[in-house]
């Protein structure tokens, strides 16, 4: 019990890493045109349970998001349904422009196999040692639960703090699903 | 302005040297890759272009993707053909060689010129374009040259598989009289997904069509397409400033008693005969303007206000800032809210906007949905309105 109240007393220390993505750079491969990252990503669209990230080609998705400052990742919470939504998502800190041939080329920093708690919002708490200084994160989802054809992705949410600076007024609660 | 690095799969198999694309086939297809590359690397000057070859004894990169055109045009010498063109193997290198390319913010594109019967099975070809658009690499096909059953099935199922939002483009050329640089000029492969044309892609347009061009001023819009805008766009404004004031005066004498109309009319006619001078001048937009402004500030307002209007007009078209400013000096103080008035006189008159908006390419302007939008623009003033009501009818007349 009291390891799970420091888990969420960690938890409300973070703050949604959403205002710091630099939208500029933010990329995603294999993804479907009609169904893009912002879907996922964008506040509002996340939201909507309507608005998927699908992907296109096959079922592996490549997403890469660069930051405006330096943070710390602390969880992530991937939300999809329980049939299309991802299985497997390799994370990797600080590596740019990777492509589908070189994910098994390093180790990622973490790897996460999504169960049906987090689809539904539950965060996976990751390896906060591993991701200490995070100029830009490459999101691998590698299949989906079902193994269809198509991965649909609803929501992707960061959770973590900066290094430089903690902004006071910009902690917000999180609220537990 | 698309920044890109593009791949050229060169076929260099035996059924190149099939004369039915003059001079022969491989040499056309030589012609038509060295104008691609001027076309890539003018359009942005950071783009990439790198050349291999498919057939021969295996596939061989000639050169990497870099942005010195003379080394690649110097690389397309002395080659041979030989053997069977492997296009397969022949994109999948020529991903390999985008992906490790120095620029990474580059979009990947490859362009195939298939011109030998093609041997693999469609589900292969599938394949390599499924792989081809999971990494966002554009593919576009020249199909030429040897013509067989099922190979343009095959580049279309190739094509589809590849293409995403219409980056990819496929092209056939059959055989006969035109050359095949001049087919492509005039395709999205040399234009870039509609970005309306390089000028380079419309110069060498020009040179490969021949001889004199009867371009309405003696000036090229291939070589010189400000200029020449400019000079068109003036000799408009003119045509449609004439007709215009043809029409008002005649209407005015219409309805008026003649003798007190016949001032303002030949004043409005001066003026425009002044304009016609000043603008027919000196073609440079700069100079053009210099004189204008001079001419304002010489000519006290005193008299004819509708011709210093009509005279800023033809500023506004280059430049509408410069006009207001010159205009509020012109009339300090009052009439500041004519200003703008008379920016949307231009505007509003429906005849210089009709005639600008037939000379665009794909705007009709009897379309209906653009006549409404001439007749809302000018919504502002009532000696607008009324200006307008006068020109429907007359519009209506012809």
């Amino acid at each position: 019990m009291s390891a799970a109240e420091s888990a969420t007393a960690i938890q409300r220390n973070q703050v949604d890493l959403l205002d710091f993505i630099d939208w500029s750079g933010v990329e995603c491969l294999n993804q479907s045109s009609s169904h893009s990252l912002s879907n996922a990503l964008k506040q509002g669209y996340r939201e909507d349970e309507g608005l998927n990230l699908e992907s296109d080609a096959d079922e592996q998705l490549l997403i890469y998001i660069p930051f405006t400052q330096v943070i710390k990742l602390h969880s992530i919470a991937v939300m999809g349904s329980e049939e299309d939504g991802p299985k497997t998502v390799k994370l990797f800190a600080n590596r740019e422009h990777m492509g589908f041939s070189n994910v098994s080329d390093f180790p990622p920093s973490d790897t996460a196999v999504l169960s049906p708690d987090n689809l539904k919002g539950k965060p996976v708490v990751l390896k906060y040692v591993k991701f200490q200084n995070v100029r830009s994160l490459t999101i691998f989802i590698e299949d989906n639960q079902s193994g269809s054809e198509i991965t649909k992705v609803q929501k992707i949410a960061l959770y973590g703090s900066t290094v430089e600076t903690t902004d006071m007024k910009g902690l917000k609660k999180i609220e537990d699903h | 302005m698309v920044l890109e690095a593009t791949m050229i799969c060169i076929d260099n198999s035996e059924w190149m040297r099939n004369g039915d694309y003059s001079p022969s086939r491989f040499q056309a297809q030589a012609d038509a890759v060295s104008l691609i590359c001027g076309a890539k690397t003018q359009s942005n000057p950071e783009n990439t272009v790198g050349i291999l070859t498919m057939a021969g004894k295996g596939v061989r990169v000639l050169a990497t993707p870099t942005s010195d055109l003379g080394k690649i045009l110097s690389c397309m010498h002395g080659l041979e053909m030989g053997g069977e063109m492997n296009l397969a193997a022949g994109i999948q290198i020529a991903q390999l060689a985008l992906k490790h390319r120095q620029n990474k913010n580059q979009q990947q594109r490859i362009i195939v010129f298939a011109g030998s019967p093609i041997k693999h099975e469609k589900k292969a070809l599938e394949m390599i374009g499924k792989k081809l658009k999971k990494n966002s690499v554009a593919l576009d096909i020249v199909d030429f040259g040897e013509e067989e059953d099922g190979k343009p099935e095959k580049l279309e199922a190739l094509l589809a598989s590849v293409n995403n939002n219409d980056t990819s483009h496929i092209v056939h050329v059959p055989p006969g009289q035109n050359a095949l640089s001049d087919v492509l000029i005039s395709t999205p492969v040399f234009t870039g997904d509609g970005e309306g044309g390089s000028g380079f892609a419309a110069a060498a347009a020009a040179a490969a069509a021949g001889g004199v061009s009867d371009f309405d001023f003696g000036v090229d819009p291939n070589i010189d397409p400000e200029l020449a805008l400019a000079l068109r766009v003036s000799m408009e404004e003119e045509r449609a400033r004439q007709e215009a004031a043809a029409k008002r005066a005649a209407e005015e004498a219409g309805r008026q008693e003649k003798g007190e109309e016949a001032q303002p009319q030949s004043d409005s006619q001066n003026a425009t005969s002044t304009t016609t001078e000043k603008v027919s001048d000196p073609m440079d937009e700069d100079d053009a303007l210099l004189k204008q402004a001079l001419a304002l500030s010489m000519n006290i307002p005193g008299s004819d206000s509708s011709a210093g209007d009509a005279q800023m007009s033809e500023a506004t078209n280059d430049d509408q800032e410069l006009a207001m400013a010159l205009q509020m000096s012109m009339q300090e103080g009052s009439k500041d809210s004519s200003a703008p008035s008379d920016v949307s006189k231009v505007l509003g008159d429906q005849s210089f906007m009709s005639s600008i908006l037939s000379s665009l390419p794909g705007v009709d302007p009897n379309d209906p949905n653009v006549k409404d939008l001439l007749a809302s623009l000018p919504g502002q003033s009532e000696p607008q309105q009324k200006k307008d009501e006068d020109e429907q009818p007359s519009k209506d007349d012809k």
